[in-house]
């Protein structure tokens, strides 16, 4: 006999998002099993094995998982703050208690157990997220609501990078996938990529060329906008000409000057007389596309000084080696080089379970955590990180699905904000294991081996699940 | 559904497409990543096989393969070492280890590299009893020659080169190779097959057992073991009598072409020139201004002296200018052009009288009457002749024998006296071949080859070194063809009862005679203008059914009868008895020692 708590508890559960949950968990325990097995591995249930520890900590998810769908869903609204600063308060308190690992400061030890807060937060900071954006007063146009949510999310954030664990502060950042659902400026996002086109553009190409082509791409842009091209073409002939000028001159009076510098004074020069030139004639838009001219050139100087003065040096060393600057198979570039070597020699179908060399005799490093991927691409081949690529993929969808079938802004949002966490997550791991992106050591989520983040990426995922099964919706057909 | 959802639906997407493209095609099109990871993971360890062993013709031991251990290091998984120990065990300096230690270290942390080369097999022993991490042993074999004697003809082994490597890809730095005689010769046998384990490594270097059961894997083939025409007791005597003395001894047995005999002196320990010390004494034989390394059997020529005289007289009786029993006047020489000289002996003397007492005089008429002969139109015509014949005996040219390092010697042709007389010369210019002097130049071997032609009556086989080759039914084709001279048997008959009677009735080789054995011989005295006379004296027996035939070659040794053929008579005995019977000819040979200090400059 089912009691009737228990029937509505599960009722209205998609079931294919667990399905989802439960095959990424398999696939997971499965690839740690081998990304750790050897010839003295005894089985999947060895606890002295992490495979085996895995399995324990998957026991205690599924029991959260199912916890979690068992509380009345509104439960997750009133506790969004009082966890979120339980969450914070338990972030601070590592500065006291935190054991250091690996140079970040991020883990409590009780007993044989660890516990890593880092992970955690990323579910408070969704939940408290939800509900700050789902109160009435909130308006995502308004300054002070985002000061709100920039607080929410900024407070974590510095904890986190002050305890020397950068990659996991990024995560943060991922939040932008659910403000740009929730109306935030469409044109920031299309300023950002064009910033980050500029930033890497700028390590690629050598100053003259690139103030040439930012010159250029104005130009035309103000063209297309205002016409009148014979006049541009007269603006451009006589920059180039300025620039010769100054160039020769300088070298006439044994001063050395750079062609990218000379170029540069031509065009500060010309501005001058643009900008009186623009006023008079009474076409002031001219104006935004010198501010980007100069906003973009500014960008680039700033980029080689915050790159050589702020970022650490394997920071650095990462971006060169992400953007093939710098090869140093060796050194900074040894882990991403074996992890490409490992899913390369995949081929189509793998090498077989248990079978990948590369894996098995630990030239992969991190393989259980930060670099279980490989195992997938080694031992299962394209087809097996083609299916680990689709699942995320569609638990992602699904997820911005579950959003938008919800009627209230703080399911939606939450949603949302469980999907930024997996697809970042999803990116950055995947992306860093192929050279795609630089390396950043956060978990593949349901894959890499540590209880904390199979515990935390459960509950994100459960709660989502739970609201998505108590819409009101269903409850009315009951 | 809000326009802003679908947007991120399809940026994620537009992700998993770009993700599962970069997985397409590092997984799919590009194969490097196959080829990195076998890099990895797979050390091929080389096994390789026991070089093949030489033996005499009497199944002797001429060079045996040693086992050795080269000490191995990956200097990555040495942490821990206690280098005192190692040392001790080793029974190396701490110095020296550290410094080669320091070399392996920049060749490579991971791959493994050569620390101390040949160890004994001691040492390997004792170094097995401990473990020092880090540090294996390899299989090795180096060489050993049990009877310290032909050095030259059996040649060494040394490190590749890199124009070995790049000649044949079968060889990688740090093998061996044959450098010279016998191991240079038949490298392709003795070599055998290297054989390889393909074994996994994990991220340490460790072995983690053989890839793919070891279907790849392939046994080290051990080299053929060759049997040697030599016989090693009398190549023992030729190169005890040889002390003191420079020059060379070859023995062929006639009805095989097979070289019983190859001394050349000074010769050296081979077993020098094994193991760690051979560049050193390398280089100390290189120094020697005797040359050591110079096989004289082969590598070098001279003018053949008398020796040569019985050529021209089986030219002449073969083109008829003059007949066995012409006789010719010699009073101390012939007269005519700047004279030749001769000895005295009785006068007129017939072709057998000529060869016996080895009259110049004699050859010098029969040689004009060859060449000036008016059947040939000219005397360069009638050269040419001449020139065909002594070609047909192997002169001039290499006898394509199993040494790489057979050189040619000289025989005139025509061309070159044109040049060098600008055209214009006649037999009286060229006299001097009739006495086998001037331009002509024979390696002993060619002498060899020219006394078991006539030992033969007409036909020489190639000669050769080796007997016969493990695991083959035949040694090379070409050592079982007759060569046949351009001179009809019956010639040689002539030929080889002049030799006969020389050794055993009168004549200037009297002194090789040995009882009932028929030796048939004829000695030279080769005029050098660097020094004295060489000594030289070719002999085959018996003469019926040769057995073997010699050619003894002395620099400097004054006339043939002094040391050339007591020599001989020494080996003759040794080979046809079984021993030595003269017990006082191998005393006076034993203590000649010939003074070269104006010929080598000391």
């Amino acid at each position: 006999m089912v009691s009737r708590g228990e029937r509505t508890a599960f009722l209205g559960i998609d079931w294919s998002v667990v399905l989802i949950y439960l095959a990424m968990v398999t696939l997971g325990l499965v690839n740690i099993y081998a990304a750790v097995y050897n010839e003295s591995t005894t089985g999947f249930f060895d606890l002295s094995q992490r495979s085996g520890v895995q399995l324990i900590w998957i026991g205690v998810s599924f029991f959260i998982g199912i916890s979690v769908l068992l509380i009345d869903d509104k439960y997750y609204h009133i506790l969004a703050y009082p966890l979120y600063w339980l969450s914070i308060l338990a972030l601070l308190g590592m500065f006291v208690f935190g054991k250091e690992v690996n140079g970040a400061k991020a883990w409590y030890e009780i007993g044989p157990i660890r516990i890593q807060p880092v992970e955690f937060v990323k579910f408070t900071a969704s939940l408290a997220l939800a509900r700050a954006m789902s109160s009435y007063s909130f308006n995502v146009h308004d300054l002070k609501s985002l000061f709100t949510i920039i607080s929410l999310l900024f407070l974590p954030a510095i904890i986190i990078i002050l305890q020397n664990d950068t990659g996991s502060a990024l995560v943060y950042g991922a939040f932008a996938f659910m403000l740009f659902r929730e109306g935030f400026n469409g044109w920031v996002y299309i300023a950002v990529f064009l910033l980050i086109a500029l930033f890497i553009f700028s390590f690629l190409i050598e100053p003259l060329p690139l103030t040439i082509m930012l010159f250029a791409a104005c130009l035309l842009a103000e063209g297309f906008v205002n016409g009148r091209w014979k006049s541009k073409a007269i603006y451009a002939a006589a920059v180039a000409l300025v620039t010769a000028l100054i160039y020769f001159g300088g070298k006439f009076a044994d001063v050395d000057i750079s062609l990218n510098i000379s170029l540069l004074v031509s065009i500060a020069l010309s501005l001058a007389l643009v900008v009186i030139y623009s006023y008079r004639q009474r076409i002031v838009n001219v104006w935004l596309f010198i501010a980007m001219f100069i906003g973009s050139v500014g960008f680039t100087y700033t980029v080689d000084y915050v790159f050589d003065n702020v970022m650490q040096i394997h920071q650095q060393k990462r971006i060169l080696d992400l953007l093939g600057l710098e090869k140093d198979l060796k050194g900074w570039g040894y882990n991403v080089n074996q992890s490409k070597i490992a899913i390369g020699s995949g081929g189509l179908t793998g090498k077989g379970y248990l079978q990948g060399t590369q894996t098995k005799y630990d030239f992969v490093p991190e393989q259980s955590t930060d670099f279980i991927f490989c195992t997938v691409g080694e031992e299962w081949g394209f087809v097996g990180s083609a299916l680990v690529v689709i699942l995320f993929s569609v638990l992602i969808l699904k997820l911005i699905s579950m959003g938008e079938r919800q009627e209230e802004a703080f399911g939606r949002i939450y949603c949302y904000c469980v999907a930024s966490v997996f697809f970042f997550h999803f990116i950055v791991n995947v992306g860093m294991t192929i050279g795609l992106m630089p390396v950043i050591g956060i978990p593949l989520p349901f894959f890499s081996y540590g209880g904390s983040s199979m515990l935390a990426f459960t509950l994100l995922l459960f709660v989502a699940v739970k609201l998505d099964s108590s819409r009101k919706s269903h409850i009315s057909r009951v | 559904m809000n326009s802003r959802a679908l947007v991120l639906k399809i940026f994620v997407i537009l992700v998993a497409v770009i993700i599962l493209a970069r997985l397409f095609h590092l997984q799919i099109l590009d194969d490097r990543y196959k080829i990195f990871a076998n890099n990895n993971v797979l050390r091929h360890e080389v096994q390789y096989p026991p070089r093949g062993e030489v033996y005499d013709r009497n199944g002797e031991f001429l060079i045996q393969s040693r086992e050795t251990y080269d000490l191995m290091v990956v200097p990555r998984d040495t942490k821990g070492l206690d280098t005192a120990l190692l040392c001790q065990v080793l029974g190396i300096d701490m110095e020296i280890f550290h410094r080669e230690y320091k070399k392996a270290e920049n060749y490579s942390q991971r791959r493994p590299s050569v620390l101390f080369k040949q160890l004994p097999k001691e040492t390997k022993l004792k170094f097995d009893e401990f473990n020092f991490p880090g540090f294996y042993t390899q299989y090795r074999t180096v060489r050993s020659y049990p009877r310290k004697i032909a050095g030259n003809l059996l040649g060494y082994v040394g490190e590749v080169n890199q124009k070995n490597i790049e000649a044949d890809p079968y060889y990688r730095s740090g093998d061996y190779i044959g450098v010279s005689g016998i191991e240079s010769a038949y490298e392709k046998y003795l070599r055998g097959e290297k054989g390889v384990k393909i074994q996994l490594v994990d991220v340490h270097g460790i072995p983690k057992g053989s890839y793919a059961d070891g279907m790849y894997d392939s046994l080290a083939v051990p080299g053929a073991s060759i049997v040697c025409t030599i016989d090693s007791r009398l190549q023992a005597l030729a190169e005890e009598l040889l002390e003191g003395k420079v020059g060379s001894v070859v023995a062929i047995e006639p009805a095989t072409g097979e070289i019983l005999v190859m001394a050349s002196s000074p010769t050296y320990d081979p077993d020098k020139l094994v193991g760690r010390q051979l560049g050193n004494n390398y280089a100390e034989l290189l120094r020697d201004p005797y040359r050591p390394l110079i096989n004289r059997a082969v590598q070098s020529w001279y003018p053949p002296g008398s020796t040569f005289k019985l050529v021209n007289a089986l030219i002449s009786l073969q083109e008829g200018t003059n007949s066995a029993s012409d006789s010719y006047p010699c009073n101390h020489g012939y007269p005519y052009g700047r004279g030749v000289k001769c000895h005295g002996h009785h006068s007129p003397v017939n072709l057998t009288a000529a060869l016996q007492t080895s009259c110049n005089a004699y050859f010098c008429y029969t040689f004009r009457n060859l060449v000036d002969n008016s059947k040939y139109g000219s005397v360069k015509d009638g050269f040419d002749v001449w020139y065909d014949y002594v070609e047909s005996f192997g002169f001039g040219r290499k006898l394509d024998s199993d040494f790489r390092s057979e050189i040619n010697g000289t025989l005139p042709t025509r061309e070159r006296y044109d040049r060098i007389y600008r055209g214009s010369w006649s037999s009286m210019t060229i006299l001097s071949l009739a006495i086998g002097q001037g331009e002509i130049g024979a390696t002993p071997l060619q002498v060899a080859n020219l006394v078991a032609t006539v030992a033969n009556r007409g036909y020489y086989y190639i000669p050769h070194v080796v007997k016969s080759i493990e695991g083959r039914d035949s040694i090379d084709n070409r050592f079982y063809e007759r060569h046949y001279s351009k001179v009809e048997k019956k010639h040689f008959d002539v030929v080889a009862n002049a030799m006969w009677k020389a050794v055993n009735e009168w004549g200037t080789a009297t002194g090789a005679f040995v009882k009932g054995w028929d030796v048939c011989g004829k000695t030279g005295t080769a005029q050098n203008p660097q020094g004295n006379d060489h000594s030289t004296f070719a002999c085959f027996a018996p003469l019926d059914d040769p057995k073997i035939a010699i050619s003894v070659y002395i620099e400097n040794g004054g006339f043939g009868a002094t040391i050339a053929v007591p020599l001989a008579k020494l080996l003759l005995e040794q080979y046809l008895t079984g021993e030595v019977q003269s017990q006082d000819v191998y005393d006076r040979v034993r203590g000649i020692n010939i003074n070269y200090s104006k010929a080598y400059g000391q």
